[in-house]
């Protein structure tokens, strides 16, 4: 049986997000990432922002510089969690720019990059729209000291796109777990999320429940400027809405 | 050189030790540049005041400067053949001269910047034609080799004068249109970006070719007075004149394109459109990039250059075209630094810095400090830029007595 290509995505139901921030801290922790990385991050947003009705929400000013405080004056408050990692666009800007196509997507989606190629000229960090990409700027601080995670390197044809500790000078991001991902797992930040917020699956089959999720009106983060991401957001419902 | 006097003037010594210093000094600076970057190898990036949300910084905007320098010297011998300028042939062979130093020490610029310095190789083994940057390399690679070219073409010697004048002529077909492609594939590495939209204009293309001949033009009208001052160098106040037109006429045009932008973000008054704008309009945190290109870069030289009874003072026109490279180095700085201060999603906690700093390891708000190992790689590069000029017009120099004019 010769067997259909995937199409790797993720559904984040933001609904049964709290803003924990464990699967942020699980991603540290599977991809040794050092002290200060952070490929995953829970963002504190106001409802509306992922859907695009109200882009520019990202720019006006936020309710605070602090997280878990809300948009809105009392008493019409509002807030939601949005956690942002790579969002492995289909038409992903830093793989456009990336000058010696270090940062290269796979055939299952997966956006990816190859840290002996990446001459570190920070190109896909400006082009990025989400701003998930992190850099080597120089000696790493581990806290705790030893290696933690996966901890040894990943090759996909050949190209290391996965090592415990990456080099300096090189941008590092998240990789859906490729390493996982690969050999039947789900990535971490699914595996840990306490209240299964993260659906991980392939939208190519039409049964998987990414599948249908996206089909019942999963949204994606600045969906106007037409990246489109392979990861999936379940808007918080909220009163009055459809 | 070879046509210093025998005859060791008091005057002649002098400008000897004022010659001799002037190269000690940049050779000194060069030096401490290199050194710096050593330094820089061996502890990374870190050294910088770059971090993951402000990731581009006094490099990168440096770069973008130095290939805006490289425009005017070339235009202007182009010009001077394409549209029978004669009032610029005298300037010619040094334009093409300064054009060549500039895009080569542009080139040099990014290599500091690299990550990975020692993996450059791979520009040229696995390009990705999609990527602004790899067309930015082949024009700045191609615009070097033509400008050298062209210098060869000026100043070979055993060649006819109407060979050389056909020569010249093809030649400034080809440069003419190669300064404008180079300045808007530089422009086009930031304005393609949609992820910035400070940045995200058709206006820069234009912006960058003119704010290229301001700066180019702005730099050539120095070295010929320097050359003028200490290097014996024939410069009729004609050309002096149409340099000042050149520049004043810029000025205008690039202010008038850079408020064309202002004016269409603030009336949209679109949040993500305003975010950057209000950081270097006055009242904005970053507002000294506003004054230095409008004030200082802009009205100031300007009228300077406007007012006949002070554009006729060397010393004067110098000032401007100082002041003229001040503003249009705070140009870049407001545009790349400007569009990486806001970033698209600037919800709490804000960006990963890729360090602990103090206050923790998110950035909400961007902030960039450049470091002294930045400032001394700059200033370095910069030393090697004059070196380069001043060596390359001493050459010329040597070559005959008016070989700093043009060869037809």
């Amino acid at each position: 049986m010769a067997e259909q290509a995937k199409r790797w995505a993720m559904v984040i139901d933001q609904e049964r997000c709290i803003g924990c921030w464990t699967c942020a801290v699980g991603c540290k922790e599977i991809n040794n990432e050092p002290a200060g990385f952070w490929w995953n991050r829970i963002l504190t947003s106001a409802p509306g922002i992922v859907t695009g009705e109200s882009a520019d929400e990202t720019l006006a000013a936020p309710a605070s510089d602090n997280i878990d405080v809300p948009h809105g004056t009392f008493p019409h408050v509002e807030m939601d969690y949005l956690p942002v990692a790579c969002q492995h666009c289909d038409d992903a800007p830093c793989v456009r720019v990336c000058p010696v196509g270090a940062t290269y997507r796979r055939e299952d989606g997966t956006v990816l990059v190859d840290y002996e190629r990446c001459i570190g000229c920070r190109y896909c960090i400006a082009a990025c729209p989400y701003g998930v990409r992190v850099f080597n700027w120089g000696d790493r601080k581990y806290d705790p000291s030893f290696t933690v995670g996966y901890g040894r390197d990943y090759r996909s044809d050949g190209r290391l796109v996965f090592t415990p500790d990456r080099p300096t000078g090189v941008v590092e991001k998240c990789t859906f777990c490729v390493e996982r991902i690969d050999v039947g797992q789900e990535p971490f930040c699914v595996t840990v999320c306490p209240t299964g917020a993260r659906v991980f699956g392939d939208l190519a089959d039409s049964q998987s429940s990414v599948a249908q999720l996206v089909d019942d009106g999963a949204t994606q983060l600045l969906p106007d400027l037409g990246t489109d991401p392979r990861v999936y957001y379940l808007p918080v419902n909220r009163e009055g809405s459809a | 050189m070879a046509t210093a006097d025998t005859t060791a003037s008091a005057p002649a010594r002098e400008g000897r030790i004022i010659g001799r210093s002037w190269l000690g000094a940049l050779g000194l600076l060069v030096l401490l540049g290199l050194a710096a970057w050593i330094y820089q190898l061996t502890r990374g990036l870190i050294v910088t005041g770059m971090r993951d949300e402000v990731s581009w910084g006094l490099y990168i905007c440096t770069f973008a400067f130095f290939v805006g320098l490289s425009a005017g010297g070339l235009i202007m011998a182009s010009a001077s053949e394409l549209f029978g300028v004669k009032s610029l042939r005298p300037l010619a062979r040094i334009g093409v001269l300064t054009a060549g130093a500039c895009v080569l020490v542009a080139a040099m610029t990014i290599i500091p910047d690299l990550g990975k310095p020692a993996r450059v190789w791979e520009l040229f083994v696995y390009p990705n034609w999609s990527s602004p940057m790899i067309w930015d390399v082949l024009i700045i690679i191609v615009y070097f080799l033509f400008a050298a070219a062209d210098l060869t073409v000026m100043t070979r010697r055993g060649m006819t004068a109407s060979r050389r004048a056909r020569w010249l002529r093809i030649m400034a077909y080809i440069g003419l249109p190669g300064a404008v492609l180079l300045h808007s594939i530089t422009a086009w590495i930031f304005g393609l970006q949609i992820s910035r939209p400070w940045w995200n204009t058709a206006l820069l293309a234009p912006a960058f070719v003119t704010s290229a001949i301001l700066s180019g033009t702005a730099l050539v009208t120095l070295v010929a007075l320097a050359a003028r001052r200490w290097g014996r160098l024939r410069l009729p106040e004609e050309t002096l004149s149409t340099l000042i037109k050149v520049i004043a006429t810029t000025i205008a045009i690039d202010l008038f394109l850079i408020a064309a932008d202002y004016i269409t973000i603030l009336w949209g008054n679109v949040p993500r459109e305003r975010a950057a704008l209000d950081l270097v309009l006055p009242g904005g945190s970053w507002q000294w990039v506003f004054w230095l290109e409008w004030i200082v870069g802009g009205l100031i030289p300007f009228v300077l250059l406007t007012v006949p009874r002070w554009r006729a003072r060397s010393g004067v026109i110098a000032l401007a075209s100082a002041l003229v490279l001040i503003g249009v180095y705070a140009f870049r700085v407001e545009l790349i630094e400007g569009g990486l201060l806001k970033p698209l999603l600037a919800l709490p906690p804000g960006v990963s810095l890729g360090a602990t700093a103090g206050s923790g390891s998110f950035q909400f708000l961007g902030s960039y400090h450049p470091t002294w190992v930045e400032y001394a790689i700059v200033v370095g590069l910069l030393a090697f830029l004059a070196l380069l000029i001043t060596i390359g017009y001493r050459w010329l120099r040597s070559l005959g007595p008016h070989a700093g004019e043009a060869g037809a």
